[in-house]
């Protein structure tokens, strides 16, 4: 722990870090964009992801939703991660400490290794996607496993503030 | 009574109490509902300007996709005003003070408006020319990220 304590004040100390903790505009601007980044990438993802459990546009055909918008959703995520990385840099000394953040951290592996499950094993599956009707279990639980795992994802990353220690 | 009364007096009220003596974690619980409803407002009118600008979803019937996103806006819509109120009660006055507040609820009208007449009149009038349907869902994409930006604010200024 006082390793990863050490490389995160270096981090916080280093020409980066403190130009952004100490700018009027840096800081409350990268957060802004975090969060608009998120409520654009997060929420097309959600929209897919209602779509492969069944409650959103059933009439639409689930490859043609999950394409057309994987674009703007990796873009979007590109954004939240870059203004990510940066805002973490200012403070990364609290945040290693703040018991939300390895959760936020575990669970978007997860959301990750789900994601990469459905794109490169179940959707390549033979009828695994009709356009009409109800989709195969197992698709739905994909799409309801990577829902879950983003709402907890933006839980732990808002509770970070809240908790900023453990006790 | 004046507006600052009025907020004085829901700042005395038993509500008003009640919520800013509570856990701060119950204020957290507040914020986390503000921000789904955030994503769930935005995802959508996202998706209904990428439709009517051609980028997604081309040969996919508006109406569908306008039912669908109504029904989307409407929960963001509850999940954010029931949470912002809460948060509101917790200082009124101090809210009212603060500049960036003030612009937020006056960004937020606009954008309220211009989501609710999208809607209206989409949904009443299918052949409204294509270039005003473009210039009235981007501007309320614009309108709904200087709600986001202003409300950023707030805990700056």
């Amino acid at each position: 722990m006082s390793v990863l304590l050490d490389f995160a004040h270096r981090l916080e100390d280093s020409a980066i870090g403190s130009a952004i903790a100490e700018g009027r505009y840096a800081f409350p601007i990268l957060e802004g964009t975090h969060l608009i980044g998120l409520s654009v990438a997060a929420g097309l993802l959600f929209l897919t992801d209602l779509r492969l459990v069944g409650l959103f546009l059933p009439e639409v055909p689930v490859r043609t939703l999950h394409r057309q918008l994987q674009p703007y959703i990796l873009g979007g995520f590109a954004l939240i991660i870059i203004a990510g990385v940066l805002v973490s840099l200012s403070e990364a000394a609290s945040l290693v400490v703040s018991p939300p953040w390895p959760f936020k951290f575990a669970f978007m592996a997860l959301a990750g290794a789900n994601a990469a499950y459905f794109e490169f094993v179940l959707a390549r599956r033979p009828g695994a996607l009709p356009d009409r009707g109800p989709l195969p279990l197992p698709v739905r639980a994909a799409g309801f496993a990577s829902l879950s795992l983003w709402v907890l994802v933006i839980i732990c990353g808002r509770l970070i503030p809240y908790m900023p220690q453990w006790s | 009574m004046s507006l600052p009364e009025a907020l004085s007096a829901l700042q005395g009220s038993r509500i008003a109490h009640t919520i800013a003596g509570s856990n701060h974690m119950v204020i957290a619980v507040f914020q986390i509902v503000h921000v789904f409803g955030f994503i769930f407002l935005l995802a959508p009118s996202f998706l209904l300007a990428l439709r009517l600008l051609g980028r997604v979803l081309p040969d996919q019937p508006l109406e569908g996709i306008l039912r669908g996103a109504r029904r989307l806006v409407l929960l963001g819509l509850a999940m954010t005003l029931s949470s912002g109120a809460l948060m509101f009660l917790t200082g009124p006055l101090h809210y009212y003070a603060n500049p960036a507040f003030d612009l937020k609820m006056q960004l937020l009208i606009a954008a309220l408006g211009l989501q609710a007449l999208i809607f209206l009149v989409l949904g009443s009038r299918p052949g409204i020319p294509l270039p005003v349907a473009r210039v009235g869902v981007s501007l309320s994409i614009v309108a709904w990220l200087a709600v986001s930006v202003a409300a950023r604010a707030i805990a700056f200024v």
